[in-house]
């Protein structure tokens, strides 16, 4: 089944990698904003199936973003994942408990991606 | 996934890699940077800023273009820079940054 996604990451080089994966492997349609404000406009634009938010981004980080993501009740319903390179156990559980569906890490493996995914969201 | 289509990801990311690794050099060189400000005993404030984010970048990428070691290396640089202070022992870190930049520059 085909799965729309909008992943939110202010480096290009990820975001690129990532689009490609989940477009070449799963299929998805896939939608990239480079900001936090991007997102919250791209998502009640499209209302993507889920969406991948990088944690540490300029302005509105990824906990903020989610947060506003949670606010509005165009998007509030949408399952987030946090994409994250911190590794250490204090900011898993931090990211944890605010809410999200998962948190997955960089590096991704792009041949895996979209199992990660579809596997946190109950979509296999 | 079909072999076929491992190997259109393949190809495509190294397009990818191609087109990103100025960027990616760039990271390495605000390392390298760094790494001599130590030596020199020299580290301002921002620099070890600039380097402590370059590092976080490279270790979130690296990996994902098959660099595994370079994620690892980059994670290292990146916990030492993100300690405010000197960090200590400069020939290991300019021995971590010399690999890092011998890494990034064997994917071709």
């Amino acid at each position: 089944m085909s799965h729309s996604i909008l992943i939110v990451d202010d480096e290009d080089d990820i975001r690129e990698v990532a689009a490609l994966s989940l477009e070449s492997i799963a299929d998805w349609k896939v939608y990239v904003a480079s900001s936090g404000a991007e997102g919250l406009s791209l998502a009640i634009q499209h209302r993507p199936d889920a969406i991948v938010l990088d944690v540490m981004m300029p302005v509105m980080d990824g906990p903020a973003t989610f947060r506003e993501l949670q606010k509005n009740p165009a998007t509030a319903s949408i399952p987030v994942l946090l994409l994250t390179a911190k590794v250490q156990s204090s900011d898993q559980r931090r990211f944890a408990d605010l809410g999200v569906k998962a948190i997955l890490f960089k590096p991704f493996d792009p041949l895996t991606l979209a199992d990660q995914i579809s596997s946190a969201l109950g979509w296999d | 996934m079909e072999p076929a289509g491992q190997s259109a990801l393949s190809q495509a990311l190294d397009q990818l890699w191609a087109r990103f690794l100025p960027q990616i050099e760039e990271r390495v060189s605000i390392l390298e940077s760094a790494a001599a400000a130590i030596s020199a005993n020299q580290l301002l404030t921002e620099q070890r800023e600039a380097a402590s984010a370059s590092a976080h970048k490279l270790a979130g990428v690296l990996g994902t273009f098959g660099l595994a070691r370079g994620t690892d290396l980059a994670r290292q640089l990146e916990i030492t820079y993100s300690r405010e202070g000197v960090p200590g022992s400069c020939a290991h870190i300019a021995e971590i940054t010399a690999e890092l930049r011998a890494i990034v520059a064997s994917r071709n």
